[in-house]
This record gives C-alpha cells, structure tokens and sequence, in this order.
C-alpha cells in the first residue's frame, strides 16, 4: 500500500515515515500544501495523512482540489487545534477521518488501516485466502499458521493484492502502490518480487494473466464460482 | 452600603422647572387678585364719595334741630327699601352708635353699626372721608355694606355730624372671586401645559440618549454588532467610544483566541513528536519522556482549554448562528463515527441566535454531541426550544447507557474527565459546564426517555425585535 504524509513538521514527518515504512507501506512525505497537493493529483495513492495547517496551501483547501478532481482515496486529517468548525470544513472538504495533535502513532496506523480497510470493502486486518492469511496490522503473513519472512517490498506486494484479491493487477499498478516516489521503479523488478513470493507463498497462488499482469487467487471464491 | 442610585435626568429637568415655574405661577395669581380687589374697590367707592357730597351740599339744617334734603339724590334705589343703596345722616350716641337724624327710605328706619375705631378715626380724619365695611341692615341675606362717611359741621349746627352713603357689597365681592377663580383656573392651565412642555421638551432633548441607550441594549443582547444611529454632537463622541470599546473588546478576545490557539498548535506538534520519538526506542529514559510527554499533553490540553473558557461570556457584540453550527455537526459527526450507522434526529426550533461567541457555542455543543455519539447505540436527538424569554434549551439525548448521579456530579466536578475508557480527543463535560456559566446559562443531565444521557443545555439568545 502506498501512502502519502503532508505534514509540515519535518521531525513528525520524518518520524512518520519511518513507522509506516516500518509497517509496511510505501510512504511519500510533502512538506508544504503545493507539493502534497501536486503528488496527490498526480500520484495514485492508496490513502492519504493531510495536516490541516499547512504553508503556502492550507490542508483544507488542498483536500477541496483533490476531492474536485475526483481524487477518491481516504484522507485522515490531523488538526492541532481541535477546533469543531475545522473538523466540520475537514469532513465537508471530503476527509474521511480526523485525529487531533498530539497523538499516538498506533492509533494513526489503526485510523489508517481501518481506512483502507473499509476503501477495500474488508472488515477486518487480517485477510484470509484459503490457508494464506495476511495481517496487516503486524505487517506478517502466514501459511498453515506459520508465519513466512517476507522482506517489505514483498509484503507490500502481497498485502496489495490480498486487498485487491481475485482482480488482475497490472504490472504498471503495482509499482504505483508498493514503491514510494523516491524507488527506482523499474517494472521487471516486479517480476521478481512476484517470483520471490510464489516460491514462499505457493507458485499456484499467484496467476499470471499473459499481457495484462497478475492475480492472487482466492480459493473461498474460486470453490463459490 | 448601598449607594443610592440618582434620579433619573427626566425627572430632574422637569423638577427644576417646575421649582421656578411653580410658586412663580402662585404668586403672579396673588398679586393678580389684589390690583383687581383694589381697582374694584376704587371703582366702587367713587359714587359713594359723590353721594356723600351730594348729601352734604344738599342737606339743610331746620330751627327744630332736624335736617332736610334740599333735593333728593338721584339714584332710585335709596327710595326702595332694603335695596343695598343707602345713606344716612347721624350723630353719634354712646360707644359705636350713630343716631340717625335722616336717612334713606331704603334703611328703613334702621341704623348702622359703626366701630369704635372708625368713630375715633372719624373725628381725627376731619373732612377726609373715611371708607369701611359694616353689616347692613337686611340681616337675612347677611347684608354687607361698604360705606364712605365722612364727620362735617354743618351750617347752623353746633356739632358735628356723620354722612355716610353705604353700598351692598355683594356683587363687587361675587365679582372679585370670579376673577380669582378664572386667574386661578388660566394660571393652572398654564402650568400644566407648562409641565407638559417641558416633558415633551425634555423627552425631546434627550431623545437621542434613550435612542443610545436602545441601540447599547441591542448590542448587548446580541441583535446588533456596533451601536448604530446618527446622533446629535454632543453625544456622537460617546456613540463613536462606545463602538470603538467594544471593537477593542472583540479585538482583545480574538486576539487571545488566536494566541490560545497558536499555543495550542505551537505546543502540540513537537509534544508528538517527542512521544514519537520515545514510544520508538525502547530504553528507560524514552519510557520517562514517553510518559512526561502525556502528562504534558493531558495538561496543555486541560489548561489551554480553561484559559479560553475564562476569558468567555465577557465579550459584547459577538453572536453566532446556531443553525450552521449545529447542521455541520449532524453533518459530521456520522462520518466521524461511521462505525456505529449514526443517525441524528434534530427537530425543534431554527433560526436562533447564540449571545456569544462561535467557538464557544461550538465548543458546548460539539463537545456534548460528541460525547452522546461516543456512547450512544446508533441514535441521537437534538432539540432546540425556546422555553424561557431570552434563553434558548439545547437537549441532546442519546440510548447509550446513561450515567448514575453519582457519575454527573463527577462529570461536572473541575478538571473531571468521564470518557477516558473511550478513546478520541474527547473533554470533560465540566468545561462546557464552565462554558455555559461563563454566559449564565446552565448544563444539567438527566436520563433520557431510552435510557440514556440526556444534556440540556441552557444558553442566552438574542431576543429580535417583533417584525
């Protein structure tokens, strides 16, 4: 999953980075509303972290343009104010959720899961396909019970298409949501992550769908059909 | 002690015209009605002292000792009895008794009662005559007779004798009191028109001072932002002050709203990032940092949020719509609490206006509806009544599990913090209690209908004028 972070604070941003990377997730930061603004519109993020008090554009403001543009990823907004009339602009601007200053980084992760969780249509952190499940909240995924290492890179991959499960992904997709911005996004490394993951998860679980990308196959469905 | 207050300026305005205009009026009515009793006198005695010449030039001395008028006065009346025309030629005899030698047929044979007084001023007076007032002789219709008389010597006669003619005199008395009753009745309607004029005179004057006092009364009760009005010179300086003072008021409370909140937003970003920064390492000072860093943000929460309460309720001129305040919470606050499928009934009244400021109206409600959402199954209602002139009743029921007595009396306590066990920004419900004080409306909590928390918020509203 990638994420986007505007935060002006270059200490919380630097921190934030860090823990959803550690977490997981690819992570781009913008420090001021213009350039958040410009990788949101431009980028194909899977959720966004918007401060409301930002310089040059404020967080308001930047999340009204996106939402105009038909920007459809949920945002949490994170207000040092606490003030109602701010969280009311943020929800009318289009924002998904709020959390006030000073928070907890645990209860931002469980905030964003639980939005992306609810973007993807699952009710839960954990997503289950046949003996493979996926935990997005400890980062891990485990077969027959038993937990397998992936590196992050790997489990991003995963984690995408367990959330997009039973749909062709196409190469170009992926390396949208599992690099960040900074990643030397060459696609035939795509491959071979792909590669790395049916040796550790099962070569039947992933189906390569010739000239369109790939599929993580869901069993519980597949007997259904 | 209390200091009592001073009269009010319409009162004292006509009090002081009335001090003057009053025993002035008084007087004018005094002075008045005695040059008319003289001038009548005056008119009055004229023919009584052309008789009593008449008499004496007329009047004969015989050898018997009586007397004889040579011709007859001309005025019929002394021929009529009891007419209230008489005259009368005497001696005196004894203390205060005239003898009558002749007199008009009018008297009838009667005398006249004349006092010692004027029988000693009489003989010392000469030929001056000498005007008194006397009973006459119709004693029925309490005859009072005005008379001029004067003591001659006449021709022949060894001793003096008293001519007297003598006048009812009833009809100069009727006249009199006449004219004092009108001057009395015209005078007291000049004072009442004056009272009158000078209260319209003085209402006028100070018309423009009520006015002022209106348009204050306005802006304190939140129907107007700045006294407004064109005023006379003399009192468009203190318009212009007081609208200068309450922008100042406003600026002041803005101004220490924006610090409040700079603060606010100065302090919380790096107490994140220090909790950040020591919830990620693991050593014994990071835990020490890590739960400092709570405290911190658990205190400035806390007394950033007193500070702006205190400085509340003060403020004139400042008012807010609670519609928008209130919709944009129905609005929100199911997307906040998605989880729960949150419905928001609001029925009641639309249209208010809170006395006060936005945030703090914001702050109360937000914080109470917030609280019902956190607790509440899936359902919240929102009432706005004006049951009370002026006060506007916000009640804010939900079916979560309600609270004991015991758990409102410490949700209301100082500082008191009832929904930590749920997690969120959430406040203590004593700080819109304090909130709602600071306007000297109220909070109270009972349970609602299904069993839940009911808030009712009482809070000031700006009372519109009747269109």
């Amino acid at each position: 999953m990638r994420i986007l972070i505007v935060e002006d604070d270059a200490d919380l941003s630097r921190q934030l980075k860090s823990a959803f990377k550690d977490a997981g997730y690819a992570v781009d930061v913008a420090q001021d509303g213009e350039e958040g603004h410009f990788l949101g519109d431009t980028e194909p993020y899977d959720a966004v972290i918007l401060d409301l008090g930002l310089p040059l554009i404020d967080g308001v403001s930047v999340l009204q343009k996106w939402r105009a543009d038909g920007k459809t990823f949920p945002v949490l907004i994170l207000t040092a104010r606490d003030q109602w009339s701010e969280k009311v602009a943020g929800f009318d601007a289009g924002a998904d959720d709020y959390l006030t200053k000073p928070f907890h980084v645990e209860e931002l992760m469980a905030r964003l899961r639980a939005l992306l969780r609810r973007a993807a249509g699952h009710t839960t952190d954990t997503i289950e396909l046949g003996d493979l499940m996926v935990d997005n909240r400890a980062a891990r995924a485990f077969v027959d019970g038993m937990a397998i290492k992936l590196t992050s890179h790997e489990f991003r991959l995963l984690s995408y298409m367990a959330a997009h499960k039973g749909r062709v992904i196409s190469r170009t997709e992926l390396v949208e949501h599992i690099y960040d911005q900074d990643f030397d996004r060459d696609s035939n490394t795509i491959e071979v992550f792909v590669g790395r993951l049916r040796k550790k998860i099962g070569t039947d679980r992933i189906e390569t769908v010739r000239g369109l990308g790939y599929r993580l196959l869901d069993p519980d469905s597949e007997a259904a059909e | 002690m209390r200091r009592r207050s001073p009269p009010s300026l319409v009162f004292s305005l006509i009090r002081a015209a009335l001090l003057w205009a009053v025993p002035g009026l008084i007087l004018v009515t005094i002075a008045l009605g005695l040059v008319s009793r003289n001038s009548s006198y005056r008119g009055f005695d004229e023919p009584l002292e052309a008789s009593v010449l008449g008499l004496i030039a007329s009047v004969e001395a015989r050898p018997d000792g009586t007397l004889s008028l040579s011709r007859e006065l001309p005025e019929p009346r002394y021929q009529r009895a009891l007419s209230g025309r008489y005259w009368l030629i005497g001696r005196v005899e004894g203390d205060n008794e005239i003898a009558p030698i002749i007199s008009s047929r009018s008297l009838y044979g009667a005398s006249l009662e004349v006092s010692q007084d004027i029988l000693t001023e009489l003989s010392t007076q000469g030929q001056e005559p000498v005007r008194f007032t006397t009973a006459g002789p119709d004693i029925d219709a309490d005859e009072m007779l005005r008379v001029v008389a004067r003591q001659v010597i006449l021709p022949e006669m060894t001793s003096p004798v008293i001519v007297l003619s003598a006048r009812d005199v009833a009809p100069i008395v009727r006249d009199i009191r006449n004219f004092i009753l009108t001057a009395i009745a015209l005078l007291s309607t000049l004072t009442l028109g004056l009272i009158l004029a000078v209260y319209a005179q003085v209402r006028l004057g100070l018309r423009p001072l009520f006015d002022l006092g209106r348009r204050i009364a306005d802006v304190r009760e939140g129907r107007a932002v700045s006294v407004e009005g064109d005023y006379p010179s003399e009192i468009s300086p203190l318009a212009t002050e007081l609208n200068s003072l309450i922008s100042h008021n406003k600026k002041i409370v803005d101004r220490a709203q924006t610090h409040v909140g700079n603060l606010a937003h100065a302090l919380k970003t790096p107490i994140a990032v220090l909790r950040n920064e020591a919830e990620a390492a693991s050593t014994t000072s990071s835990a020490i940092v890590s739960k400092q860093t709570d405290t911190m943000a658990a205190q400035v929460d806390h007394h950033l949020r007193r500070a702006r309460a205190a400085a509340r309720g003060q403020a004139i001129g400042v008012r807010a719509d609670i519609d928008p305040i209130l919709d944009g919470l129905v609005r929100t606050l199911p997307r906040i609490y998605r989880d729960k499928d949150l419905t928001i009934d609001r029925t009641g009244e639309t249209g208010l206006i809170f006395r006060g400021h936005p945030r703090d109206l914001e702050d109360m409600i937000g914080n109470l509806m917030d609280n019902a959402a956190k607790w509440t199954g899936s359902r919240i209602d929102v009432d706005v009544l004006t049951l009370e002139d002026g006060i506007c009743t916000v009640i804010i029921a939900d079916d979560g599990p309600g609270l004991t007595a015991d758990e409102i009396e410490t949700a209301l306590k100082r500082g008191a913090r009832l929904d930590e066990a749920t997690p969120g920004s959430g406040l203590g419900l004593s700080i819109v209690k304090d909130l709602a004080d600071a306007y000297k409306g109220s909070l109270s909590f009972s349970r609602s209908d299904s069993g839940g928390l009911k808030a009712v918020l009482r809070l000031p509203i700006a009372v519109l004028a009747d269109e």
